[in-house]
């Protein structure tokens, strides 16, 4: 079916956040004309390349309790109020004209829910991440008996803007059937699950990987052929995408090869507030001041870089580590198999979904420590004898989870929907 | 059958219930609630029949006052955490099941981490965005909140109903207003209305000091509160119409002058929506008694002397009052909405007419004035509508087995 260009309506509290990519590819592969409104934006270095192109950002700016620094479990929905009052106020001022669809990701905060105010006819496409549960997933599997009520109260409450999204949305999507599976049941089948997929040009198999041989460096620093390096990627690097897991192998690693280096990139402060233990803190200074690593030059803690430098580290990791808890897969598991990297993850839900045991990856029990250090200095020792795994892995992506395939399904189901009439 | 029923007030929608069950079929029931209600106040027989907890008063409740808008939600998770408080800190209920009301959600959000019984929600109603409630009336000056509030004011109730295990809402229309994804999970089951209360017959013509001569007609008018949502402004049009063309009537309107719903306090400025309706007509106020807000039995009495009864709500939960004024053998003119229409058939047990239509309500009226014999069995009809479908009697027993069903399904 053709896929017309739209004008879109992108609201999400950061830019690029997760929709910019989304955006940037139909602003230049469908010649969508996409206005962007946000609260932050990111560093500009993580911009997509059709910013001023078709692809426009605007700022809104947030009032009352969402310009406070700490704001109380319950006033959480007040705050996302402010976000989606203070979109709407640069949108009654900017009068863009016209919208065709309006797609939305609050991430919490709401910040689509007063742009019908704005225009009441336009449909509402809404990206879904995460719909906690009161004691299950993500940390809370590992809450102890020490967990103040708060914490509890906190996640059964802070479903509401999500539900608040889902009841306005004309389409709600979800990238994945686990992340569909957590919603409640009345919602699900009209859940869209379509991943928004990995760009896989930047994360493009590697010469490295292909062959085992080729120059390698990571942030300029240059990586002799008989080093073997292990990364780890996330955000920021937290409990709940496991890094304490992951430096109980490093360490290990690194203790019984000398040629190994372990690669860390991600901010060090956590910044999600699930992680009550340890939010706004320093997760990485945390657990090496309680055991300071054995070998602190062979762990190279980057902290946060842009795309192109995680591109590069995976480029040239030869083994993968994605210890999360229960929560949605990382973009930076995918960018790992898109890149050619064996992946060793924990073997649960979300990453059943997307890893295939033994076939694109390996899906490992996190809490044995010991099987995890002996599998991967296994993948260390023989990297050609788990090469074919690194190769299904990128195969894997680009047949399913590559933008090129992901984003012209998505953009016909856009087609659809402002096709489909438009929304009171 | 341990049953806690959780509600801001008691006895309200569930204190007839606790206490039949208690009563008649040795439940154990267990009422949550904040405060003891003036109107209707609860019996001896019912204080006797049940257990009351109280919970402390949320900042509402205290005051009296609304709150801001956009805290809706924060003041309902303080409430379902004072419910889960007092839970934790009382043993001695640990009920089978649990039956919760809440105007904009029930308190019972963070009840699965102390109990482990099956939830119902009284799923009273779900605001729209427009065409119903709160966003009807776009014919009175907009409101600054009006777009925003009714696309947030859901989310206590959303909450809830993602979590709860069943619910069940008075009304077929009220029903509807819920997202159809959650009517599978919603029933239909009235509260019943007391018809032993509201019932025909002789009453003295008198209210308050004012006695009301035999040839002089009573129309009345009832609401919580009066304002726009229930269509005070529009009753107060056709009542003046009625007036300049009849000498002989005498309009008694009960309610308060506070504002439940809505905007009017902040698009008239006035103090109370009352008093900025009466601001802006030249109404004879003589012919008029505001009764403000009375006791049941006084409310009988003035509907067993009434000779119409006006009811001009916007699309909105049926008012309580509309069903007593009928089960009282009243004629009942009522606005032309589905709410109303779900229970009144125009010419047989009532009479409807368009909202806004004032002409053509007054005419209505005026019609069942001049020639009340005519109009008579309607309210006979009316009588036996509430006695066959809307009585405590009737709703009793298809509440109980709901409750025995949920409670027996488990969680």
């Amino acid at each position: 079916m053709a896929q017309d260009p739209l004008n879109v309506l992108w609201i999400e509290p950061s830019f690029p956040g997760r929709l910019g990519a989304v955006a940037d590819w139909l602003t230049r592969r469908r010649g969508y004309r996409s206005r962007f409104y946000c609260h932050n934006l990111e560093p500009r270095e993580n911009w997509p390349p059709s910013v001023g192109r078709g692809l426009d950002v605007q700022v809104f700016g947030v009032g009352g309790v969402a310009r406070e620094t700490a704001v109380s479990w319950a006033r959480a929905l007040e705050r996302s109020l402010c976000y989606a009052y203070g979109c709407w106020e640069v949108l009654e001022k900017n009068r863009p004209r016209p919208i065709d669809l309006i797609v939305g990701r609050s991430a919490g905060l709401g910040s689509s829910l007063f742009a019908p105010v704005y225009d009441r006819a336009a449909p509402i496409a809404q990206f879904f991440d995460y719909f906690y549960h009161g004691r299950a997933h993500d940390l809370a599997d590992e809450a102890g008996p020490e967990t103040p009520s708060a914490y509890y109260h906190w996640r059964r409450s802070t479903a509401a803007i999500e539900l608040l999204d889902l009841e306005q949305a004309a389409m709600a999507w979800t990238p994945t059937e686990w992340q569909r599976s957590l919603y409640p049941a009345e919602y699900r089948d009209e859940m869209a699950v379509l991943h928004d997929g990995i760009d896989t040009r930047r994360f493009a198999r590697s010469a490295w990987h292909a062959s085992g041989r080729g120059r390698r460096s990571i942030a300029g620093r240059p990586i002799h052929e008989s080093t073997r390096v292990i990364t780890f990627v996330a955000r920021s690097v937290d409990r709940l995408r496991g890094f304490d897991r992951f430096l109980d192998v490093a360490d290990a690693v690194l203790l019984a090869r000398r040629e190994t280096i372990a690669v860390v990139i991600g901010e060090r402060t956590v910044r999600r507030g699930l992680d009550i233990a340890f939010h706004n803190k320093d997760y990485i200074a945390h657990l090496l001041g309680r055991r300071p690593s054995l070998d602190p030059d062979r762990l190279w803690i980057l902290g946060a870089k842009p795309p192109a430098v995680v591109a590069e580290a995976l480029a040239a990791s030869d083994l993968h580590l994605a210890p999360s808890r229960p929560y949605p897969v990382a973009r930076s598991t995918l960018e790992a198999m898109s890149a050619g990297c064996v992946v060793i993850a924990s073997d649960q839900a979300p990453h059943r979904e997307v890893i295939e045991h033994g076939r694109t990856g390996l899906l490992m029990d996190p809490a044995d420590t010991s099987a995890m250090v002996d599998r991967a200095l296994a993948i260390l020792d023989n990297p050609s004898e788990y090469r074919p795994i690194g190769e299904a892995a990128a195969a894997r992506i680009l047949e399913r989870y590559s933008q090129d395939v992901c984003l012209p399904r998505l953009a016909e189901r856009f087609n659809d929907l402002a096709l489909s009439g438009r929304r009171t | 059958m341990n049953i806690l029923f959780i509600h801001d007030a008691f006895p309200a929608q569930f204190g007839r219930l606790g206490q039949e069950l208690a009563t008649k079929h040795g439940w154990k029931c267990q009422f949550l609630v904040q405060s003891l209600s003036s109107c209707p106040t609860p019996t001896e027989e019912m204080l006797r029949a049940v257990e009351l907890y109280q919970m402390p008063m949320t900042a509402e409740h205290k005051t009296g006052e609304g709150i801001p808008w956009p805290q809706i939600y924060g003041q309902f998770l303080e409430q379902c955490r004072s419910v889960f408080d007092v839970l934790k800190a009382k043993p001695e209920i640990r009920p089978d099941l649990v039956v919760a009301h809440g105007g904009r959600g029930a308190p019972t959000l963070f009840l699965r981490d102390v109990l482990d019984g099956p939830i119902i929600n009284y799923c009273e109603y779900y605001f729209a965005t427009s065409h119903r409630d709160i966003s009807y009336r776009i014919d009175l000056p907009p409101a600054e909140p009006a777009p925003f509030f009714p696309r947030c004011i859901n989310a206590p109730t959303l909450a809830i109903l993602a979590d709860c295990d069943a619910g069940y809402s008075a009304t077929a229309w009220q029903r509807s207003s819920f997202p159809s994804r959650f009517h599978s999970k919603i029933e239909v089951h009235f509260d019943g209305i007391e018809t032993e209360l509201y019932r025909p017959g002789p009453a003295p013509r008198k209210i308050g000091d004012r006695s009301i001569p035999e040839g002089t007609k009573v129309v009345t008018f009832v609401s919580r509160g009066l304002e726009s949502i229930r269509g005070f402004d529009l009753f107060m049009k056709v009542a003046d119409r009625i007036a300049r063309t009849r000498s002989d009537v005498l309009f008694v309107v009960v309610g308060g002058e506070e504002i439940h719903y809505g905007w009017d306090k902040l698009h008239t400025g006035a103090p109370s929506f009352k008093q900025w309706v009466l601001g802006r007509g030249d109404y004879d106020l003589s012919r008029f008694i505001f009764v403000g807000r009375i006791l049941p039995e006084q409310l009988a009495d003035i509907f067993r002397i009434s000779d119409l009864h006006i009811y001009l709500t916007a699309p909105f939960v049926l008012s309580w009052s509309m069903l007593n004024a009928m089960s009282s053998g009243c004629v009942v003119l009522g606005s032309d909405v589905p709410p109303v229409r779900e229970v009144i058939r125009p010419g047989e047990n009532g009479l409807v007419g368009p909202l806004f239509d004032v002409e053509a309500l007054t005419e209505s009226a005026l019609r069942v004035l001049d020639d009340p014999a005519t109009y008579a069995p309607l309210g006979r009809a009316a009588r036996r509508t509430i006695e066959e479908s809307y009585s405590l009697e009737v709703c009793f027993s298809p509440i109980k087995d709901f409750f025995e069903r949920v409670a027996s399904r488990g969680r």
